[in-house]
C-alpha cells in the first residue's frame, strides 16, 4: 500500500512551548489509521500542524509525495484534507445547509453529495434549516463529519469524535465511519479505546509530543500492558 | 411577535429603552417638536451606522479595534467634496496612485516565479535590498517636487464654480514622465513584496494584465484632465453629488483594502501594534488633510434636488415633494430639511444591504462563520485573508460614504472623523461587539439620545420646584451617550447583542 500521508519528524511550538519533539507517522490510502495517547500527549497539535494551523518548525509533512507543510491553511484543505477539530466546532449561527454549504468548493458539491450525506446522518436532512447550534452534541458531531464530506476529500483528520457522548450516539458514529472508510482515508484521534479498536487497521501512540509505538491495531487491543502503559486504563 | 422577543432579550431592552425615550419626550414636548427631534436623532443616528457598521464587521471578523475608521469617514468627505468643487486635485493625482498601483500588481503576479529562480539566499537578500531602494527611489522621483498645494489652493474660493484651468496644473509632459517613474517604483515594490497570494498560473496573468491596464488607465487621464474636469464641473450639482458619493465611496473602499494589506496584515500575530498602528494612522492622515486641503473647512451645497425654495415649499407631505424638491418637508406643522430625510433613507439602504449581504451571498456566509470561528473556515480551504481584505475595503468604503453624505449637512473639516469615531464606538458597544444588528440598534440609541440631549440643552431641563430651567452645557448632549452605555454595560457586559466567548 502506498503512503497517502506521511509525517517525517516534525517539531511543532506553541508561542515558546516546544510541543511536538518528533512525531512521525504514515497513513495509508484507504485505510482508518489511529492516533492515540493519553491527554496532553500532543494528538490534536500534531492535527492542527498537518492541516496547516500550526506550522512545524522542523520535519515535513508530504501529502502524496508534495511536501505541504508551512502553507497555510486554506491551501492545505483545498489540496483535499478535511478537518473535524475537537468539541465539533459547528458555526452555531447559520443554519445546517449552510454548515454544509460553506465547505463546497466548487459550486454544486453539497447537491452531489447529499444522499451520501443524508443516507449516512438522516438527522442533517430533517433539522436542515436550524441554526447549528441548536442541535445536541451528537448531531453536531454529525454535522461536523458531514461538513468535511461535502467536497472530494482525499483525507479525513478526526479528532475524538466520541468526546462526551451518549454510548447509543457513538455506535452511530462509528457505523457512519466504518460506512464512510470505504471511501476515503482516515486519521482518527480517539481516547475511546474500544471505537478505535473497532475501526482502525494500525495505530500509533503519541507520549509527550513523540511517536513511541506503532503497529496493527488487532496487535495492540492484545496487548493489555501497552495499552496500560501509554494509554492508562483504557 | 411576542415570541420573537421571548427568544431575544436584547431586542427587547432595546425597544424598552427607545420607547422610554420617546414617551419621555412626547410627555415634555409637543408633538411637532418631539417628531423633530427623532428625525434628527434618525440622521444622526444613520450617519453613526455608516461608521459602526465596518466598525462592527471588522472588529468581528478579524478582532481589529480600526481607531482609523474615523479618518476614512473624514477622508471620505473630503474626496467626495473635491470631486464635487475642485475635481482638478483628483484627475492630477489620480494616474500617480494608478500608475503605483497598477504598477505593483503587475510586479507582484510573477514575484513568486522570479524569486525561486534566484538560486540561493545569499543572491536573494542581495536583490531583495536592490529591489527596495530602487523602489523608494523610484516612488521620491516620481512624486519629487509634485505640487499639491496650489492644485489644492482654489477649492476654497470657487467652489463649484469655474476653475481657471490652465492654472497650477503640470503639462501633460511632467506628468508623464512621472507616471513613468512611478510605474516603475510599482512593479520593483510588487517584486519586493513577493505575496504568496500570486502564485502562478491562470491568476498570475489575470493579475499582471489587471496591473498593466491601470497603468494604461493612468497615461489615458493624462491628456484628458482639461476635458475632463470641464465635463464634470458641467454636470448639474445632483450628478456631481452623486459621482461625489461614488468617489468618495470607492475611494475609501481602496485606501481600507491598501491599509490591510500593507500595514494590518503583517500584525495579526500582534494585536496591540495593530490598535497602535490604527491610532498612529489617524495622526498622519489628519495632518495630510491639513496639509492637502487645509486646516479650514469646506461647506458642500446641498444638491439642487434637496433645495428647491420658494413656489409651494416646503412641501406639506412627502408625496409633493417628489413633485417639488423642496428644502424642507413639513412635519406635523414644522419644517424638516429634506436633505436629513436623504441621509436616513441612506441608512435604511445600507442596513438592508449589508444584512441581505450577510443572509444571501457566500460571502456573507463567511463573514458570519468568521465573525465566530476564523481558523475553521480556514481549514475548510476558504482563503480568509481576501475575505479579511474586502471587509476591511466595505468597512471603510461604507464610512467614507457616510463622510460624503454627512458633508452637505456638517460640513468638511478635519474634526469631523473624530467625533463620528466616539459616537459609532460607543453604540457599537451599546449594541454588542461585533454584532451587525447591534450596531444598528445601538447606533439608533445614540442617535436618538444625541438629539434628545441636544434639545435638553436648547430648551434647559426645569425640576421640580425650581422657578426657571437650569441651563446645560453642550457637552452634556455628548456626555449623554456615554451614560447610556455605562447602563447598558452594567445590566449586559457584552453589550445587547453581543455574545459571551
Ligand atoms: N495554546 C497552548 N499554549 C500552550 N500549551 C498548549 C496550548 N495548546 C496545547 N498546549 C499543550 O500542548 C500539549 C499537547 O496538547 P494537545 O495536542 O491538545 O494534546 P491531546 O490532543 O493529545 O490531548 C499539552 O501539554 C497542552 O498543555
Ligand atoms: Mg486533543
Amino acid at each position: 500500500m502506498t503512503d497517502l500521508l506521511r509525517v517525517e519528524n516534525i517539531h511543532t511550538f506553541i508561542g515558546q512551548f516546544h510541543i511536538l519533539e518528533g512525531v512521525s507517522l504514515s497513513v495509508p490510502a484507504g485505510s482508518i489509521t489511529a492516533l492515540l495517547g493519553r491527554n496532553g500527549a500532543g494528538k490534536t497539535t500534531t492535527l492542527r500542524s498537518i492541516i496547516g494551523l500550526l506550522s512545524p518548525r522542523a520535519g515535513r509533512i508530504m501529502l502524496d509525495g508534495r511536501e505541504i507543510q508551512g502553507r497555510p491553511a486554506y491551501d492545505i484543505a483545498a489540496l483535499g484534507i478535511g478537518y473535524v477539530p475537537e468539541h465539533r466546532a459547528v458555526f452555531r449561527d447559520l443554519t445546517v445547509e449552510e454548515n454544509l454549504k460553506i465547505a463546497e468548493r466548487r459550486k454544486g458539491d453539497l447537491d452531489r453529495r447529499s444522499d451520501l450525506i443524508f443516507d449516512l446522518f438522516p438527522d442533517l436532512k430533517r433539522f436542515i434549516r436550524l441554526p447549528g447550534g441548536q442541535l445536541s452534541g451528537g448531531q453536531q458531531q454529525m454535522l461536523s463529519i458531514a461538513r468535511v464530506l461535502v467536497a472530494d476529500n482525499r483525507l479525513l483528520l478526526i479528532d475524538e469524535p466520541s468526546e462526551g457522548l451518549a454510548p447509543v450516539i457513538v455506535e452511530n458514529i462509528i457505523e457512519a465511519l466504518r460506512r464512510l472508510s470505504d471511501h476515503t482515508t482516515v486519521l482518527l484521534v480517539e481516547q475511546n479505546f474500544r471505537m478505535a479498536a473497532q475501526l482502525a487497521d494500525r495505530y500509533y501512540i503519541l507520549d509527550d509530543g513523540q511517536s513511541v509505538q506503532s503497529g496493527q491495531m488487532a496487535e495492540l487491543a492484545r496487548d493489555g500492558a501497552l495499552v496500560a502503559k501509554y494509554l492508562g486504563a483504557g | 411577535m411576542f415570541d420573537v422577543f421571548r427568544r431575544n432579550r436584547p431586542l427587547l431592552v432595546a425597544v424598552l429603552l427607545v420607547a422610554l425615550i420617546v414617551f419621555w419626550m412626547s410627555n415634555r414636548y409637543e408633538p411637532k417638536v418631539t417628531a423633530n427631534i427623532l428625525l434628527s436623532g434618525l440622521t444622526l443616528g444613520a450617519l453613526y451606522f455608516l461608521v459602526a457598521a465596518g466598525l462592527s464587521l471588522i472588529f468581528g471578523l478579524m478582532d481589529v479595534l480600526n481607531f482609523a475608521h474615523g479618518l476614512m469617514f473624514m477622508l471620505g468627505a473630503y474626496f467626495g467634496y473635491t470631486v464635487y468643487a475642485n475635481p482638478r486635485i483628483i484627475l492630477n493625482t489620480l494616474p500617480l496612485m494608478l500608475a503605483l498601483g497598477g504598477g505593483a500588481m503587475a510586479g507582484a503576479a510573477p514575484a513568486s516565479w522570479v524569486w525561486a529562480r534566484l538560486g540561493a539566499a545569499q543572491n536573494k537578500r542581495g536583490a531583495l535590498i536592490v529591489v527596495w531602494l530602487l523602489a523608494g527611489a523610484l516612488t521620491l522621483a516620481g512624486i519629487w517636487r509634485f505640487d499639491l498645494q496650489s492644485l489644492a489652493a482654489n477649492a476654497a474660493t470657487v467652489a463649484g464654480g469655474a476653475i481657471a484651468t490652465g492654472q497650477a496644473q503640470e503639462a501633460a509632459g511632467a506628468l508623464a514622465a512621472r507616471l513613468g517613474l512611478l510605474s516603475g517604483a510599482g512593479l520593483a515594490l510588487g517584486l519586493a513584496l513577493r505575496s504568496r497570494e500570486f502564485g502562478p498560473g491562470r491568476s498570475m496573468a489575470r493579475n499582471a494584465a489587471l496591473g498593466i491596464g491601470l497603468v494604461v488607465l493612468a497615461f489615458a487621464i493624462v491628456p484628458a484632465r482639461i476635458s475632463g474636469e470641464a465635463f464634470i464641473l458641467g454636470l448639474s450639482n445632483n450628478l456631481r453629488f452623486v459621482l461625489a458619493l461614488a468617489v468618495g465611496a470607492l475611494g475609501g473602499a481602496a485606501i481600507g483594502a491598501l491599509t490591510e494589506v500593507g500595514l494590518i496584515r503583517p500584525l495579526y500575530s500582534r494585536p496591540i501594534y495593530q490598535v497602535l498602528l490604527t491610532l498612529g494612522l489617524v495622526y498622519v492622515g489628519t495632518e495630510f488633510i491639513k496639509g492637502v486641503w487645509g486646516p479650514v473647512g469646506y461647506y458642500m451645497d446641498i444638491p439642487d434636488y434637496f433645495n428647491t425654495r420658494g413656489g409651494d415649499c416646503p412641501s406639506p407631505n412627502l408625496l409633493l415633494w417628489f413633485r417639488d424638491h423642496c428644502g424642507s418637508i413639513d412635519v406635523l406643522g414644522r419644517p424638516f430639511p429634506s436633505y436629513r430625510l436623504f441621509i436616513i433613507f441612506l441608512g435604511v439602504a445600507v442596513f438592508i444591504a449589508v444584512a441581505a449581504l450577510l443572509r444571501y451571498t457566500r460571502l456573507g456566509m463567511i463573514i458570519r462563520a468568521g465573525v465566530q470561528d476564523r481558523e475553521m473556515v480556514q481549514a475548510l480551504g476558504i482563503n480568509v485573508q481576501w475575505v479579511f481584505t474586502l471587509v476591511f475595503a466595505l468597512g471603510t468604503g461604507l464610512a467614507a460614504l457616510g463622510g460624503v453624505a454627512a458633508a452637505p449637512f456638517i460640513g468638511v473639516n478635519p474634526g469631523i472623523g473624530q467625533d463620528f469615531l466616539l459616537q459609532s464606538f460607543i453604540s457599537v458597544v451599546i449594541g454588542g461587539m461585533g454584532s451587525y444588528p447591534g450596531a444598528a440598534i445601538g447606533t439608533l440609541l445614540v442617535g436618538l439620545a444625541r438629539a434628545f440631549g441636544d434639545q435638553l440643552v436648547l430648551s434647559g431641563v426645569q425640576f421640580p420646584g425650581m422657578e426657571t430651567a437650569v441651563k446645560l452645557s453642550p457637552s452634556i448632549a455628548r456626555a449623554s451617550t456615554v451614560l447610556i452605555m455605562a447602563v447598558v454595560l452594567l445590566l449586559r457586559p457584552a453589550g445587547l447583542f453581543g455574545k459571551k466567548e
